[in-house]
């Protein structure tokens, strides 16, 4: 089964899976990825866009073998084998889950540095939907 | 201060087919020269090869991609052929709305028109910071000789006013009309080529290099650096035999042996090869093809050096040369999705 995204919806979120735009509360300082529109640190709802690093070091990771993953990956899987997705903290501070690219799962480590490249997540009703995805930095 | 190219940037995926792999599989390779080539990763397409050539050359040229005004694309494989690749850039680079962008397709001299398009504009406005990109994974009927040389690549130019690492000295056009060579019909998804005994490009290589070489009242002798459209990595240098440039001038923007055909990026690809090695007051020759010829001259300034000092940690064309994984043919004609059923 797929878990759907409007195109609508996936539109909002180009800035972030495209050039990871972030936002920084103009009060507290507070880094958030994805943005939010008020500071859940201190409520505060004057927040500045930022472009974050893409940097950052795998927390944990899971590997996602045939069946597991939403249809959308489905022939990402047949083609290029299972794939990992890891828990990465952002060196800014952010925690997000994204998926590994130009890594083989069975040489992933936790504690591993990764950068953010854009890749092609995946294609659906002819649309390519392009993101943000992690890759080891060699 | 002056206008000319601020930086530049290149991109090869890392995966890579030995010749050898191909002549296991169908008992022939039609490559002269090519010993490898570079191939996607699953996930990759021209888009995205353009995104990560953009950043080393914002990168290289100490420029926050949100200030660039222009931004033109050339691909002749794009993942829609209704809907501009130019504009997915854009949003991933820029991030405001306030940027002219252009696509540049159907030719695998549309690299070179966008890099010109993008001089013209920044020229005529005499200020500015505009981006030049070239990507292709050009892609051939798997039964045919046609695929054999397709690689894949990118590469990029941040054309402005500042202080260039290279300025535009003169350009000589040329348009012919081709019937039969490499060509794709719309709603077809491979590259065709009838193999026709015409020698189209190296005709039109041999005429924009000397109609260059006139206009600028040059010799071959002082020519650094030539660096052309590579199908392969035997034909345009046959092509340019009669000027008598050197074996130097001629090597180090030969790297179709390892790459393959990248198509639009093919010359813009061997001019950053070429780039990382130029000095100041050099001069480098580039020459398209693709129904016709662009062909260019670029003078290479001081600066240079001390702008590859400070960019030392921008991949290079050879670090991405030697970053490799060679995969077996079964696995390429998966990545390049020769066997993907699945319609999306």
């Amino acid at each position: 089964m797929g878990s759907y995204i409007s195109l609508p919806s996936y539109l909002n979120t180009i800035e972030q899976r495209y050039r990871l735009g972030g936002k920084r509360c103009e009060k507290c300082g507070a880094i958030f990825f994805p943005p939010r529109l008020i500071c859940s640190e201190c409520g505060h709802k004057r927040m500045q866009k930022i472009k974050l690093s893409g940097k950052g070091t795998v927390l944990t990771y899971t590997v996602i073998a045939k069946g597991a993953g939403p249809t959308e990956f489905d022939d990402l899987q047949n083609m290029a084998g299972d794939y990992a997705v890891a828990l990465v903290e952002l060196e800014e501070g952010p925690r997000v889950v994204g998926q590994m690219t130009y890594c083989e799962p069975k040489d992933l480590k936790i504690g591993q540095k990764v950068r953010a490249v854009v890749r092609v997540l995946y294609e659906q009703e002819g649309v390519v939907r392009y993101s943000y995805k992690f890759t080891p930095i060699t | 201060m002056g206008i000319g190219i601020l930086g530049y940037g290149a991109y090869l995926p890392k995966y890579r087919i030995k010749a050898e792999e191909n002549r296991k599989a169908w008992g022939n390779f039609s490559a002269p020269g090519v010993k490898e080539k570079s191939l996607p990763g699953y996930d990759e397409d021209v888009v995205t090869m353009a995104i990560e050539a953009a950043h080393n050359a914002t990168n290289y040229a100490g420029i926050d991609p949100s200030s660039l005004g222009t931004l033109y694309l050339a691909t002749t494989s794009g993942p829609y052929v209704e809907k501009p690749l130019s504009s997915t850039l854009a949003a991933a680079l820029v991030g405001n709305r306030e940027v002219r962008t252009a696509d540049f397709m159907g030719s695998t001299k549309a690299g070179s028109s966008a890099l010109l398009a993008c001089f013209d504009r920044i020229v005529a406005e005499g200020k500015g910071v505009g981006l030049g990109v070239a990507s292709d994974i050009p892609l051939g009927p798997i039964d045919s000789g046609t695929e054999h040389s397709f690689g894949a690549g990118s590469a990029a130019y941040v054309i402005g006013e500042g202080e260039p690492i290279a300025v535009l000295e003169g350009s000589h056009s040329i348009t012919i009309e081709t019937l039969g060579e490499r060509f794709r019909k719309a709603g077809e998804l491979y590259t065709r080529d009838l193999e026709l005994r015409v020698n189209f490009m190296g005709e039109c290589l041999h005429e924009s290099i000397d109609g260059l070489l006139g206009k600028l009242n040059l010799t071959p002798e002082k020519v650094n650096h030539v660096v052309l459209q590579q199908p392969d990595a035997s034909q345009s240098f046959k092509a340019v035999g009669k000027f008598g440039f050197s074996g130097e001038a001629l090597a180090v923007g030969a790297i179709a042996t390892h790459t393959g055909d990248t198509g639009v990026a093919s010359c813009l690809l061997s001019l950053a090869h070429v780039l990382d090695h130029a000095q100041g007051s050099e001069r480098i020759i580039v020459a398209s093809y693709g129904s016709g010829s662009d062909a260019f001259s670029l003078l290479v300034q001081d600066g240079i050096i001390q702008r590859r000092k400070q960019s030392s940690d921008v991949p290079k064309v050879k670090d991405y040369l030697e970053k490799r994984e060679y995969v077996d043919y079964v696995t390429y004609l998966k990545f390049k999705k020769y066997l993907s059923t699945f319609k999306s």
